[in-house]
Formats: structure tokens, sequence, C-alpha cells
């Protein structure tokens, strides 16, 4: 008997978490379709020419990079299958896009829920974003040697 | 006006669709973790990887929420997060690893359109992940125990 209800008091438990979640998501989830209707990404897509000249990475990928940044990777992913068949982005590119947003995604939704039970933000956002440019800085370098000794 | 209000439903919409998926996910998981805890097979588990995860400043049990966030998703770890006791620290550890690495077997599927292999983009989030969740424990440790 027991059993059921340490069954019920996890159940409470879980549903009291969820409610939790659901104060911070609701918002959130609001927030990003506004910033999606109104086009926020295309209007900052031209305040992060230096990280990707860092990341020598073109201009074209602004959109679908930070379209995966802050929506996700499943919806950063079909701009990117976009782009290529329209050939904006070079098969290099793609792969460096591919490596960041693998290691950074839907990083303000994420953040949220975990703050909720008691990660620091504060940490957690800046440790994916900066190790996302780290590894994928290295991995352009790495690229760029291995094609030259190809070529 | 009107893009505004139809942001709003659709955003609302979205929730109410992630809420109930949360609930289909969490509750289940964290039942599951209760049942393991009162038949003693999340002792043995836990006990076992124990050493493991000690590296990371964490209980042996985080062993289940990390397996269940690379193999399933997210949520599926937050279904154990809930049924755990972490200090501050401890939860940024795993919320730094569970937020690199989660979900592999799709989102590894998904990657792999810009050319990123699934074996490679699956390696290359479990290092990243157990690299970062070291780093932030080690570095959590020098300031004092944050």
């Amino acid at each position: 008997m027991e059993i059921v209800f340490l069954l019920i008091n996890t159940t409470v438990d879980a549903l009291i978490s969820i409610g939790r979640m659901a104060l911070i998501l609701v918002p959130v989830l609001i927030l990003i379709e506004i910033a999606r209707a109104y086009q926020v990404i295309e209007k900052i897509t031209g305040k992060v020419k230096g990280a990707l000249q860092f990341l020598t990475l073109p201009q074209e990928a602004a959109f679908p990079m930070l379209a995966g940044i802050f929506f996700g990777i499943v919806f950063g992913a079909a701009l990117i299958i976009e782009y290529s068949r329209e050939g904006f982005l070079n098969k290099r590119d793609l792969l460096l896009i591919g490596i960041f947003l693998s290691i950074c995604h839907s990083v303000v939704e994420d953040t949220f829920i975990f703050a909720v039970f008691g990660a620091n933000p504060l940490v957690l956002l800046p440790a994916r974003i900066v190790l996302a440019i780290i590894i994928t800085r290295a991995a352009a370098s790495i690229i760029d040697r291995y094609s030259l000794k190809q070529a | 006006m009107t893009l505004i209000v139809e942001s709003i439903k659709k955003g609302l919409i979205k929730s109410l669709h992630l809420l109930w998926l949360l609930l289909k996910i969490i509750v289940p998981v964290s039942c599951l973790v209760t049942l393991l805890n009162h038949y003693g097979v999340m002792e043995s588990i836990a006990g076992f990887f124990s050493p493991a995860m000690a590296v990371f400043g964490l209980p042996g049990e985080s062993t289940i929420a990390l397996l269940l966030s690379f193999f399933v998703n997210f949520y599926a770890a937050i279904g154990v997060i809930t049924t755990m006791s972490l200090s501050p620290q401890q939860m940024t550890v795993l919320a730094v690893i569970i937020g690199i690495c989660h979900e592999l077997p799709i989102e590894t599927a998904v990657s792999s359109y810009t050319g990123l292999r699934i074996p490679t983009a699956a390696a290359l989030r479990i290092f990243t992940a157990l690299g970062a969740g070291l780093l932030i424990n080690l570095i959590y440790n020098l300031a004092g125990g944050g």
C-alpha cells in the first residue's frame, strides 16, 4: 500500500514541477512567436558580423544560425536545407553551422527550464555559446588545413 | 495588431502542446524512478556509477538522468530530476551536460542535413557535454563551492 502513496506523491510532485515550468514556458514561447512574427532575427543579422568573421563564416550564415540558436535545431536545419538548395552556403560553411548548432540551439527555452530547477542561467547560457564558438572555430581551422593539403 | 494577437495565440497553442508532452513524459518517468527507488534497483545502479559521477560532483542517480537525456530527450531527464534533490552547483553542472547533449537519435539525424555525420555529431556532443560538465564543476570547486 505504501508504494501507492509514494506514486501519488511522485505524481503530485511532477505536476507541481510541470506547473512551475508552465509559468516560465508559456511567456517565453509567446515571446518567441512574437519575435518570429516581427522578424526580429532578420533585424539583428547585421549585428553579428564580427562573430561570423571570427568563425570564418559568410554573412549568409547569420539567419539560419540565429534562428537555430533561438528557435531550435529543427527550425534552424530547415532553413539550412533551404539555403543550401539555393546555393547561398557551401559544403564547408554548412558543416560548420551544423557543428555550432549541435552544441548551441534553442538556448532560451532550455535555459529557462533548467533555471526553474535551480541551475544558474548565468553559467548555463555562456557555457554553451562559448563552447560552440571555440569548437566551431577549431573545426574551421582543421577543415581548412586539411583541404589545403588536398588541393 | 492582429499580428500580435495571432502570435500570442500561436505561442499559447505551442505551450499547451509542449505542456501536454511534458505531462506524458515526466509523470511516467518520475513514477518509474520512484518504483526503482522503492525496490532498491536505483541504489545498485547509483552505487555502480557513483565513482564516475563523482568526477562531476554529481550523485550516482544522475546517471539515469544523463542516459535518458542522451537517448530519449530533455524532458525524460527532467522527470528524474524532479525526484532528486540537488545543490545549485550540481543542478548547474547537470544542466550544462544535458543542455549540450540530449535527444541524440533525433537531433543528430536532423543535423546530418548539414553534412555532419551522425556518429560524429553524437561523439562531438557527448564529449563536449562531459568536458563542459567537468570544467564547470572544477570552476565551482575552485570558486569555493559557489
